[in-house]
Parts: C-alpha cells; sequence; structure tokens
C-alpha cells in the first residue's frame, strides 16, 4: 500500500484546520489508518514530512498511544474493557470467551484478518458495565452469549448496531471519523437516559439545584 | 548566604533576588532558581537522574523528591522554582523526602538488572552510587524483570542496553535540545517505554556521544570503549582537543600508556559540558603509524639512526642553505613559536608558511592586521549575546562545531538571528535557522557588501572562515562592511593549530605576537625576547607556501623543514612532490605522513598526549594543557629544533621547554588595535560552473584513521546542484554525475539540492571524493560535468 496524493492532500487539509501543523499529527495518524489499517512506516514517514518532524518523533507519539497500531489491523477491532468495573462484572469472562472463540490474544489479529482482539481499559462507560467496543462503537450491557453473537453477526457480514444505535461500519472507515471527516452519522444516539440518571440526581440534590 | 546567577540561571540584579530556606539554611537566590540548584549551592546533595543543568527540566525520574512546606506531597526538587520564603526540606531533614527517595529508587531497580559487574558504567554510575546512597540494601522484588534483546545499534558508534535505562529522558532532550537532530526518542509508554530511534534512520548526529556521557546509567556505551577498561583502572587527564579551531576542554582516560576514551571537559566560557565526535571519538591516530626512532636516507633508503646522529644530519643539511619551513596546522602555540624562530634565526630565512590548503595574499593581509597578536577576541560568549551573527564561508556543524552549539543556544532562546554566506544549504544551517544567502564561490564580496542593510543598529559579529581564501576580495569586502557598521570580526580556520600559528609568525611577513617583520621596533622587541642580535632576524622578504614550492621546483630553494603537513591537502600536491623530491627534507612528525617518502631525516616527535603545549582556539584562547602520558620521553618540536639550532651554531635565551617558550611569547604582549589592510576590490564574476565545497567534519582526515564506528557514522557523500543546475547540464537527481577539472574526475551520487546557481557542490575530502587528490582544483575553480548514468 502507499499513501495517495488523495490522502496527502487531505492531511494536508487537517494541517490547515490548526495554527501550528504539528497540531494536526494525531488526526493525520488515524487518517493514516483510515487508509492502511495500521500507522505503517510509510505513513509515518508521510506524516514526517508533512508536518516537518523527525520520523522519530513521529514514532514516538504514533507508538505512545493505543489508539495507534503498528501492526495491521483486522477489519473489525473489538475492544472489551477488562478494568475493575467491567472485570467484576463479567468481562474477563467475555474476554475469555471471545478470545478463545476468535483464537487470538490481546491486540492480535485473527488468521483471516477480520478481527483484532484487545483488552481495553476503562471506558467511562461503568454504568453499562461490562462494555466491550466494535471499533469504538459502544456494546453495553455485554454478556458471553451477546458478545459472542456480535462476532459471528460481524463474520456473516451482517448490519450491525451499537447498542445505543450507531450504525457499526469498519475498522477504516471509523479512523476515518476520529481523524475529523464528516461521515454524515454525527448526531446518532450516544446516551441514554441511565447515563444521565447521576447527573439527574445531582442537579435535583441541594447542592446542585443552588 | 547570596547566591551569584551563573550562565545557566536566570540574569539577575538584587531586586531580583528572593529569600528561600532549604534544610534550615535560608538562602538568596535569583527569582527562578530551582530548588536543587539552590541546595547544590549550599552543598546539599539531592540524588538525581533526569536533572541536566543545561537540559529543560521534565521532573521524570522523581529521583530527587523533597518535602516542601505547604504543599501535599513531596515535590520533584529539579522543576520546582524557589519562591519567597518557601521552605525545602531534603531527605538530610525530612522523613518524608528521604522514604520518598527510597520508594522511587525501589521502583527504578524493579526492572533494573543486576549487571554492575559487566556493565561499562559500573564504578562512575550515578545509579550505582545513589541506590548505596539513598536507597534499600536489598531487593523486595521477587518478579521477572523486564527483558530486552541486548545492546541494540542507535548509530553505528552508539549502543543502547533497553533494560538499564531508567527513562531519564536526558538523551533525548539533548538530541532534541542542544545538538537539533531530535532522531533519538522515548517510544511505547508505560512498562514497555524505551529510548529508540525510528526504522528508517539511525541517530545520526555529530554530537552522539555525548549522550553516552551524560546517561546517568549504563544504557548507552560507545563501540570504541564498550567493555575496554574499568574507571577505577583509567587515569583522567584535562586535556584539549587536536583536531579543531573550536578549543574543546576534553577528558582523556588512560591506561598504562594507552588512551581509552575521551569525555568531554566542562568548560562554561567555551565547549560548556559538550563535544562532538570526531573529538571524542578520534583517538586512535595517537597510537597508530607512529614512527619510533629517528630515521636518516642511506642509500635511498630511510634507516633507523640515533638521536645525535639524526640531529647532526639534519644540520648539516641545512647548514648556510638556502631554506623554507612548512609548518601546519596540528602545531602547539610553543612549537609554532619554536618554528618562527628556527627559521629566522636558524635558517636566516623568512620563507615560513604554515597555510598547507587554498591559502591567498589578500588573506595574510587580513590576518596579519585583524588576527595576529590579537589575543582573546570575539568569544563563545558574545556569539551568544549578540543580535546577528553573519557566518561567512563557514559552515559552522562542519567545521567547527562548538559554534554551532553556542549559536543554536541563542537561535532557541529567539535572541540571535544567524545570516549565512554560503555556496549550498546544510543541516547546520536549517538547525541555525539561517537566512541563508546563497552564493557562487568568487561572488562572496558582492553579498558580502549587501549585509550593511542587515547590520545597521545590530549588535553583530562576523565569523570567517578559511575557506573565504579562495575568493577574491572576500576579506577586503567583510572589513569594509564591519568598520561601517561596527561589527566584530572572527577567523575561523578548520584546523586547531592554525591560530597559534599565525599568533606565532608563521607567516612571511610576520614575526610572533602579531610582531612584523618590517618594523624595525617590532625586530627588537623579538630579538631580545630570543636573546638574539636582531641582525639575526632577516629582512629579506620571505616566500608563501605556493612560492615556496614553485622555488623549490626551480632550484631556487634548497632545503625544507616540514611538520604536520599532508602534500595531499592541496591542489598543487604534484608540485609539492616535486619540489621535496628537489629538496633536502627535513621532517618532524609522530606518525608516518605523505612527506615521509620524501624526507631525508625524520624525526619523531611526541603525539599531543605526550607533552604539554597550548593551542589557541578561533577565539584567541589559550587552551594549555599538560602530558597526558607523563612519564613519555617523547620530545617536542620546538626540543627537536633548539638541538638542531644548537648543532648550526645557534642559542637562544631559554632552554626551549614548553614553560619557557609560552613566557617569552607571552613576554611579546598583545597587539592593541588592528592595523590597516589593503582593501582589494573583487574581481570580475566567473561565468561557467565553478566548483564549490567543504570538509565533511567526518571524513577522510589523516587523524580521523582507524575509527571505523566513527567513520560508519559520517553523512553520505554526494555531490550537490540545484535543480536548474541539473537541468542546464543534463543531471539527473539520484544518478551519478561526473566532475571533471583539466587533471582529474569525480564521480558521486547526485543530489538535487539548494546549491548557488551555476556551482556543484561536493565534499572535498571524503571517500570517493578527494578534491586536492583527484581534481587537483581549489574551490572556485572552473569544473565540467555530465551525468555518469544510473547508480
Ligand atoms: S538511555 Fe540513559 S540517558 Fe537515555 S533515557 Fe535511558 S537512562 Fe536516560
Ligand atoms: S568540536 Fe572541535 S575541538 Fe571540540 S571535540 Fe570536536 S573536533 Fe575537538
Ligand atoms: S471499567 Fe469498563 S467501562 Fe469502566
Ligand atoms: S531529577 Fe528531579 S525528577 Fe529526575
Amino acid at each position: 500500500m502507499t499513501i495517495s496524493e488523495q490522502t496527502k492532500i487531505e492531511l494536508r487539509e487537517l494541517m490547515s484546520r490548526y495554527p501550528q501543523s504539528r497540531s494536526a499529527l494525531l488526526p493525520m495518524l488515524h487518517l493514516v489508518q483510515s487508509v492502511e489499517g495500521y500507522v505503517s512506516q510509510e505513513g509515518i514517514e508521510v506524516c514526517a514530512v508533512e508536518v516537518g518532524l523527525s520520523t522519530a518523533e513521529v514514532s514516538a507519539v504514533a507508538s505512545f498511544y493505543t489508539m495507534f497500531k503498528r501492526y495491521p489491523v483486522g477489519k473489525h477491532h473489538i475492544g472489551v474493557c477488562t478494568n475493575s468495573m467491567c472485570a467484576l462484572l463479567g468481562g474477563d469472562n467475555i474476554w475469555r470467551t471471545l478470545s478463545k472463540e476468535l483464537d487470538a490474544g490481546h491486540d492480535e489479529t485473527t488468521a483471516d484478518s477480520m478481527f483484532t482482539l484487545e483488552r481495553i481499559e476503562c471506558q467511562a462507560a461503568c454504568t453499562h458495565a461490562p462494555v466491550m467496543t466494535v471499533n469504538w462503537e459502544f456494546m453495553d450491557d455485554m454478556t458471553e452469549q451477546k458478545a459472542a453473537q456480535v462476532v459471528s453477526d460481524l463474520r456473516a457480514g451482517k448490519d450491525l448496531q451499537a447498542t445505543r444505535g450507531a450504525k457499526v461500519r469498519t475498522f477504516k472507515d471509523v479512523q476515518r471519523t476520529i481523524a475529523g471527516f464528516d461521515d454524515g452519522l454525527v448526531d446518532e444516539p450516544s446516551i441514554d437516559a441511565s447515563m444521565l440518571a447521576g447527573l439527574n440526581e445531582f442537579k435535583n440534590s441541594t447542592k446542585g439545584g443552588k | 548566604m547570596t547566591i551569584l546567577a551563573n550562565s545557566n540561571q536566570p540574569k539577575s540584579n538584587d531586586n531580583d533576588l528572593i529569600t528561600a530556606v532549604i534544610d534550615g539554611i535560608a538562602v538568596r537566590v535569583p527569582k527562578g532558581t530551582l530548588a536543587i540548584r539552590a541546595a547544590e549551592m549550599l552543598g546539599i546533595e539531592i540524588p538525581r537522574f533526569c536533572d541536566h543543568p543545561a537540559l529543560s527540566p521534565v521532573a521524570a525520574c522523581r529521583m530527587c523528591l523533597v518535602e516542601i512546606e505547604g504543599m501535599p506531597k513531596p515535590q520533584p526538587s529539579c522543576a520546582i522554582t524557589l519562591t519567597e520564603g518557601m521552605q525545602v526540606k531534603t531527605q538530610n531533614s525530612s522523613q518524608v523526602a528521604s522514604s520518598a527517595q527510597e520508594g522511587v529508587m525501589e521502583f527504578l531497580l524493579l526492572n533494573h538488572p543486576l549487571d554492575c559487574p559487566t556493565c561499562d558504567k559500573g564504578g562512575e554510575c550515578p545509579l550505582q552510587n545513589q541506590a548505596m546512597s539513598n536507597g534499600r540494601a536489598d531487593s523486595r522484588f521477587e518478579g521477572t524483570k523486564r527483558n530486552f534483546q541486548k545492546a541494540i545499534n542507535i548509530n553505528a558508534q552508539v549502543l543502547l542496553d533497553r533494560e538499564r535505562c531508567v527513562s531519564c529522558a536526558r538523551c533525548t532532550r539533548f538530541a532534541d535540545e542542544i545538538a537539533g537532530d531530535p532522531s533519538l526518542e522515548l517510544l511505547e509508554r508505560g512498562a514497555k517505554q524505551q529510548v529508540g530511534v525510528a526504522d528508517d534512520q539511525p541517530f545520526e548526529s555529530y554530537y552522539s556521544g555525548n549522550t553516552v556521557q551524560i546517561c546517568p546509567v549504563g544504557a548507552l556505551t560507545s563501540a570504541a570503549y564498550r567493555f575496554r577498561a574499568r574507571p577505577f583502572d583509567l587515569v583522567s587527564s584535562e586535556s584539549v582537543c587536536e583536531h579543531c579551531a573550536s578549543g574543546c576542554s576534553l577528558r582523556t582516560d588512560s591506561r598504562r600508556g594507552k588512551v581509552l576514551r575521551r569525555l568531554a571537559g566542562d568548560d562554561s566560557e567555551v565547549n560548556e559540558e559538550w563535544n562532538c565526535d570526531k573529538g571524542r571519538f578520534a583517538f586512535r591516530h595517537l597510537m597508530q603509524d607512529r614512527i619510533t626512532t629517528p630515521l636518516v636516507r642511506e642509500h635511498g633508503e630511510l634507516r633507523p639512526a640515533s638521536w645525535p646522529e639524526a640531529i647532526r644530519y639534519a644540520a648539516e643539511g641545512l647548514r648556510n642553505q638556502r631554506a623554507a619551513v612548512l609548518a601546519g596546522g596540528r602545531l602547539t602555540l610553543e612549537d609554532a613559536y619554536a618554528y618562527s624562530r628556527f627559521a629566522r634565526v636558524a635558517l636566516g630565512t623568512n620563507n615560513v608558511d604554515f597555510r598547507n590548503r587554498t591559502a591567498s595574499s589578500e588573506e595574510q593581509d587580513f590576518l596579519t592586521n585583524h588576527v595576529a597578536g590579537t589575543g582573546l577576541g570575539v568569544t563563545y560568549q558574545d556569539l551568544e549575546d549578540a543580535q546577528v551573527v553573519v557566518v561567512i564561508g563557514f559552515e559552522p556543524e562542519e567545521e567547527s562545531p562548538i559554534i554551532m552549539l553556542r549559536l543554536r543556544k541563542a537561535v532557541r532562546n529567539k535572541t540571535l538571528k544567524v545570516i549565512a554566506i554560503d555556496s549550498a544549504n546544510s543541516l547546520g544551517f536549517k538547525k541555525l535557522n539561517a537566512d541563508l544567502r546563497l552564493t557562487k564561490p568568487g561572488n562572496e564580496s558582492a553579498a558580502i557588501s549587501e549585509l550593511i542593510k542587515d547590520l545597521q543598529d545590530q549588535n553583530s559579529i562576523i565569523l570567517v572562515g578559511e575557506r573565504l581564501a579562495s575568493s577574491h576580495g572576500a576579506f577586503s569586502a567583510t572589513v569594509a562592511v564591519a568598520e561601517k557598521v561596527g561589527a566584530r570580526i572572527g577567523w575561523v580556520p578548520r584546523r586547531a593549530g592554525e591560530r597559534a600559528a599565525v599568533d606565532a609568525g608563521l607567516l612571511p611577513n610576520l614575526l610572533p605576537a602579531g610582531r612584523k617583520v618590517f618594523e624595525p621596533r617590532d625586530r627588537e622587541v623579538v630579538a631580545s625576547a630570543w636573546g638574539v642580535s636582531v641582525e639575526h632576524i632577516p629582512t629579506k622578504p620571505g616566500l608563501t607556501q605556493l612560492e615556496i614550492i614553485s622555488s623549490a621546483v626551480q632550484g631556487e630553494i634548497d632545503a625544507i623543514v616540514t611538520a604536520g603537513v599532508d602534500i595531499n591537502d592541496v591542489a598543487n600536491h604534484a608540485a609539492f612532490a616535486a619540489a621535496l623530491n628537489k629538496t633536502f627534507v627535513v621532517s618532524l612528525e609522530n606518525r608516518a605522513s605523505s612527506v615521509i617518502e620524501f624526507a631525508d631525516v625524520v624525526l619523531p616527535v611526541g603525539a599531543i598526549t605526550e607533552r604539554a603545549g597550548t593551542f589557541v582556539d578561533w577565539e584567541g584562547r589559550l587552551r594549555t594543557f599538560d602530558a597526558v602520558m607523563q612519564e613519555s620521553l617523547a620530545l617536542t618540536d620546538a626540543r627537536v629544533l633548539h638541538l638542531i639550532a644548537i648543532e648550526l651554531g645557534h642559542t637562544f635565551k631559554d632552554d626551549a621547554k614548553v614553560t619557557s617558550l609560552r613566557s617569552s611569547y607571552s613576554s611579546l604582549g598583545a597587539v592593541s588595535k588592528p592595523g590597516t589592510m589593503n582593501l582589494v576590490a573583487a574581481s570580475t564574476t566567473k561565468t561557467g560552473l565553478v566548483l564549490a565545497g567543504w570538509h565533511h567534519l567526518l571524513d577522510n582526515g589523516s587523524l580521523q584513521a582507524g575509527e571505523p564506528h566513527l567513520a560508519a557514522t559520517a553523512r553520505a557523500v554526494v555531490a550537490k546542484v540545484s535543480s536548474e543546475t541539473a537541468q542546464a547540464n543534463g543531471l539527473i537527481s539520484g544518478n551519478r554525475v561526473i566532475v571533471r577539472s583539466k587533471l582529474g574526475a569525480i564521480t558521486l551520487p547526485l543530489e538535487i539540492s539548494e546549491v548557488a546557481p551555476e556551482t556543484i557542490w561536493l565534499p572535498l575530502n571524503s571517500e570517493g571524493s578527494s578534491v586536492a587528490m583527484q581534481l587537483q582544483i581549489d574551490i572556485g575553480a572552473e569544473v565540467s560535468v555530465s551525468d555518469g548514468g544510473a547508480i
């Protein structure tokens, strides 16, 4: 794969959104992931040239953030939260089930390049623990069965909706969204009432009422 | 106690002082002073790894935690600036601080291998030492330590053992902040965090060895020194670098008469705490190809001889001959002084020239009036304080690397603007953010005259390099501009011995300390310092190097005394060889050189480690050093010349010991104001394609012999032209280009780059590109080029 001229134009567009072009490095690396499926060495070199950093500096950034992958990711990225809250509520079991089902460990990709599995840290979605993500869309209140079902639906090429309503696309598609390009899906639901319960409670309390 | 600001601290007047208390002791320091610095000044040592006075604070290692009244948690003293009334308690007075430090040490050691017995840093390791002073005696950790593949190369010279790293980020900050080569980085995060380089690029930096020196653990080592010695077996001596005119103070570590490594010395006025990789790693020349006994030529062959025989032989060959002295760039001030005196008194001639490179009479006039004997002139600090520094015919990083570091420091502080007048762009110019005025060799004078508008009402300095000697009218234009705008001029030769040679009078018209051959008063002063009668200083005008060579070829010179010159350094080396062939040659050398095959007598002198002396750096600063090998019996050039002079029936006031020569020289005093140079106009612009170039810092220079790891870090050897020049001459980027003079050709890969019009740039003495040897021309000469096909 090589980074096309079109992608370079888009990289420059991202740069133009910031007063200092190097500030655009994170979205640029996401854009690289959207075309390469990961942050390739070529992607690093292209970004370095564009923003005027050394390849070491760009590599440092790319290897620091865990959302940047240095090896090809499958068509779908599956994250299973195994931080305390989710783990206690079944996250560890979901992890074991999926790992076995996919025959893949942490940060590993299935032989057919369909899935990459990752243990993820708290997604600030503990209200719906245990959670799992598919290409960073939330799958709330998971069970081992539901999780296995998600995987088999994806494998079968079925359309899938995230539990909060968003349409599940591919890892690459989502990377493009994260990079900051409009995918026409901005207003999809992402919050439900139970997530606002705490806030409402606070607002109604004496402290929040003032 | 009042602590005064030093150069690494904020400048202050009395009103900016604040009072803080450390371990119960009140200290008055400038605002902005870091707690750790103030503690140091009180003699309180807080343990630290990441802290380094020349690097920006990061508080990465947490070793320096202290308790500060009013703050909830221990704070890193390396990143806390003191405020009025602040109460700081270090491990000496606070249990909180000392247990915090012990805790951090325990964390740092969790993943640190028990490598000390085989680690190069063992015995001089801050981690070892501070684990003893501020850690627990035993480890409570029972898990598996983090493992990495053993040492990886971050470049050909520097190796990294990642499991030893404490992630202090000293090396990476050095690379970014000081060297300006940000290709060393902290990669990954958390437990996987490690120092590294990008897949496509090693840590290419002329300053890479400094990271080995500042690494507080044994994570970074050099291929040259790794596993060679234990620090406690080494004898450390202060010394001065012989490689260039930057004048770095070094520390030379030796064991049983052998140099094992060299480190940057700490000299805040010159190299601060840094040096370049050439100075650090190129020292095997001190021990390689050494000449160990005097040699004399008999039946066409050199054979070993005793000192008395060789001295007598040399004296007989020189007696009453039409002689000349060609003594070049490696000389100390004391030795150069001895050559100057030997030529005048013992050989009765002013035929003396140190310049074994492109030289001109205009340059000689400039050196005579603006450099010789002027003492300390423009300094490193002046560069740092200036508003504008112009560099002309001088690429700081390649030709005097510490100047580049100092300029960069000021450029990073946004106080300095650098203007460069040169033939091509370079990494160094880019790092200095230089306003580059690309100039075809020969046209410098016009570009220099344009500077007036840039320098008006500015605190400005102009640095001129030795390459400017190839450009007619350039020195004159520089002096004219400097006078008009009140700028100061610094002359930066490439070699370590050139400034001393000028000061010692190794030029036909000069006596030592800027005294002039044709000034009767100067002749008298010098004669009395030497203890000879004034008639012993000849008045007959002397010849320059070029003239000496051509006269010798024509049979008008009978004998030549040479030291530290390589005939292959000059374009007219064929004539040089012929001249040496025809004359009686006395060669004073410490190692085999290109002159030896022509020599009639070879007199071995000590290498720079075997004797005391003084280099004069580009500032005019005396860099005096002692012998590293105190027990060496090697002679100095001065001593050998003295023996020949005695044989020839001449004696001087002193005994030619280093110290007596030094005081003899200083008794001559300094020149108080510049002389008047005879300004010449530039010649008309050359049309057609001309040659440009400079020496890469790391190249085929003879003092870099025997250093394969260092050589592997040299820059790529390519020819450079602008895209217009390429197009006009049918050259193709990435192909080879053939560069031809009337006498030879060089073929190199071509790179399209920012180069002056009608100019092709070549490295002057790199592998496959030895301009003097292959083309036998100087920069500024016309060349022809053609495409040399695909590589
Ligand atoms: S290699 Fe040395 S200097 Fe660099 S971060 Fe590690 S410990 Fe610090
Ligand atoms: S900068 Fe010059 S003087 Fe300093 S170490 Fe390098 S070669 Fe030696
Ligand atoms: S622990 Fe899983 S979302 Fe918070
Ligand atoms: S020395 Fe202060 S945190 Fe490292």
